[in-house]
């Protein structure tokens, strides 16, 4: 029994984590139809970011944070207007952008490679033990779920009843009736990219200090991202952040029966198994022409 | 000497390397079909031909082995991806690879996983011999791209490419075109593994990785797509592109991702600046 607690108490830290990762994510790709694999670059980079402030530096822990917030948001507006603007501009299909962020998360894996160093780092903070029905849960693990519920639902109310947030709908469900009625998609797309690298930021920062930091993470990162949208819908926030519950969920219950190493296996036989059977995943309506 | 040496490692590299790219030309060029599964069928050739040939099996049938087990990968996977186009074509056969980077991890028995694959036997004994060797076979691949692009079959692979149904109304078997398109692609990748492991003599699990992936896109787009001599073109170009860098002295440890660092910059620059690259005939679609 406490097995089985634990396992799925882990499933929803898991859970919770990839859908830091995959509501960016897929916010990026519902307004701008493209998949931003980057976005993994700008969370590698916010990990790292915070440990160049808080323990480099030694700056104090909430300046930290806030810098890499706003360093983080501001990488992911640099690479939409360096690289994707650009490709946008020549009307470049979805796959020359998909090329581009592949590459660009490999530039920065290796930047990170060349400034920093391939050996692991660590955040090192205070991080007491609890017991929960018998399960171990972590001062640390707490935060990162009822950090990714408060962001959730705070992105949920800033696309549901803010201004700015209908524009972003509005753009995503159709760029040139958005356009006829006085909205700039470029300026909401840049909009878009602060918003989703700022979440991207913050599960950078969440998972730095959980877990260790190595220069490729962020393409661990993503790849469990994607695959967690994929399984919900790509292209709607609340289905990607059930995707990769559920993603969470079926790996870390998957171990029951499979060696832990095949972890990551699971989530990319998941992900094959969608893309086939249900491109659309879970709580896609409509029917997209694939 | 150990210049010249350095240049024989480096014409080894370029030959191998140009039988990867000018196969994956065929799928992702000529037939349109975006496959970034490329580098699991190039890990697919190279650990089966090592572990046979580390097995004792005769070197030659270890590689054709190699080649027809990444062949036989490819037909399989174009048989439930063939629905898919574009981006989820591309995450799905990405997936595909990151899967069997994942076995070759875990499947520790077999493959011994993270340690890798060391003392896989070489197929000739000096460089030298093996420069021709690789040589030899590029030139032939190459004949067998060339003649393949020129040919029924290859045109048949451009009008799928540029529209489908129009190619299906026409009479054209699409579905049996694509899966051989993917399947030829494949064994040539299969191959290159197969002699790449002969080569650097040990594996592990990283060739599975996104480093060879964007590499191989690189030469690809640099050279340009739908054009076999683009394949050859944009493969020498840019392995010899970071070389200086070597000379300038800057330590092996800056060295690795220096070369990562200018492949994806290329990239990026050639799809912004120059989508076609230098010869090619299509855009990436």
């Amino acid at each position: 029994m406490a097995i089985a607690t634990q396992l799925i108490l882990n499933g929803l830290i898991a859970g919770a984590i990839y859908a830091l990762v995959a509501s960016g994510f897929s916010l990026i790709y519902s307004v701008t139809k493209f998949m931003h694999l980057a976005h993994g670059a700008i969370l590698a980079l916010g990990a790292y970011l915070m440990y160049t402030f808080a323990v480099l530096l030694g700056l104090n822990f909430w300046l930290a944070i806030l810098l890499t917030l706003i360093c983080s948001s501001f990488a992911g507006v640099l690479m939409d207007q360096l690289v994707y603007k650009r490709l946008r501009k020549r009307k470049a299909s979805g796959a020359v952008l998909l090329i581009a962020s592949i590459a660009l998360v490999t530039l920065v894996s290796s930047l990170i490679l060349a400034f920093w160093g391939a050996d692991v780092k660590t955040i090192p903070m205070k991080n007491p033990v609890f017991d929960f029905l018998g399960a171990r849960v972590t001062q640390i693990q707490i935060i990162i779920i009822v950090t990714s519920i408060v962001l959730l639902l705070g992105l949920w109310l800033l696309m549901k009843k803010t201004k700015l947030g209908k524009a972003m709908r509005a753009v995503a469900d159709n760029k040139d009736v958005a356009q006829t009625v006085g909205i700039n998609p470029e300026r909401i797309y840049t909009y878009t990219f602060i918003i989703g690298s700022f979440l991207a930021g913050v599960a950078g920062i969440l998972i730095g200090i959980e877990q260790n930091l190595y220069p490729t993470m962020g393409l661990s990162l993503i790849i469990k991202g994607f695959t967690g949208a994929v399984i919900g819908s790509l292209a709607s926030v609340p289905g990607a952040v059930l995707g990769s519950f559920i993603l969470g969920l079926v790996e870390n219950i998957g171990i029951w029966w499979l060696p832990s190493g095949y972890k990551d296996a699971i989530a990319f036989v998941l992900l094959f198994v969608f893309l086939l059977i249900r491109p659309s995943g879970l709580l896609g309506v409509k029917v997209r022409e694939v | 000497m150990a210049f010249i040496n350095y240049l024989i490692h480096l014409g080894i590299l370029v030959c191998i390397y140009s039988v990867l790219t000018v196969s994956l030309n065929l799928a992702v060029g000529f037939t349109g079909l975006l496959n970034l599964g490329h580098v699991g069928f190039f890990g697919i050739g190279a650990y089966s031909s090592a572990l046979l040939a580390v097995a004792g099996f005769p070197i030659w049938l270890s590689i054709l082995c190699g080649a027809l087990l990444a062949g036989i990968a490819g037909i399989l996977l174009s048989l439930p991806t063939m629905r898919l186009k574009g981006d989820y074509l591309a995450l799905a056969t990405l997936g595909f690879s990151f899967i069997l980077g994942s076995v070759a991890r875990n499947w520790t028995d077999v493959t011994r996983g993270a340690l890798g694959i060391p003392g896989i036997p070489k197929i000739v004994k000096g460089n030298v011999e093996f420069l021709i060797v690789v040589a030899i076979i590029a030139v032939i691949s190459y004949l067998i791209f060339w003649k393949l692009s020129r040919s029924r079959f290859g045109k048949t692979c451009e009008a799928i490419r540029d529209d489908e149904l129009a190619a299906k109304m026409l009479g054209k078997d699409t579905f049996m075109h694509k899966i051989a398109a993917l399947g030829i692609s494949a064994f040539f990748a299969g191959l290159g593994g197969a002699l790449f492991a002969h080569y650097i003599t040990f594996i592990d699990p990283s060739i599975f990785g996104l480093g060879d992936l964007i590499l191989l896109f690189s030469m690809l787009i640099v050279g340009g797509l739908a054009s076999v001599k683009g394949s050859a073109i944009g493969t020498i170009i840019i392995f010899l592109l970071p070389e200086p860098l070597r000379f300038i002295g800057f330590p092996s440890s800056v060295l690795g991702p220096a070369r990562e660092i200018i492949f994806a910059l290329i990239l990026l620059l050639i799809l912004i600046y120059k989508p076609r690259g230098i010869v090619g005939k299509v855009d990436l679609a």
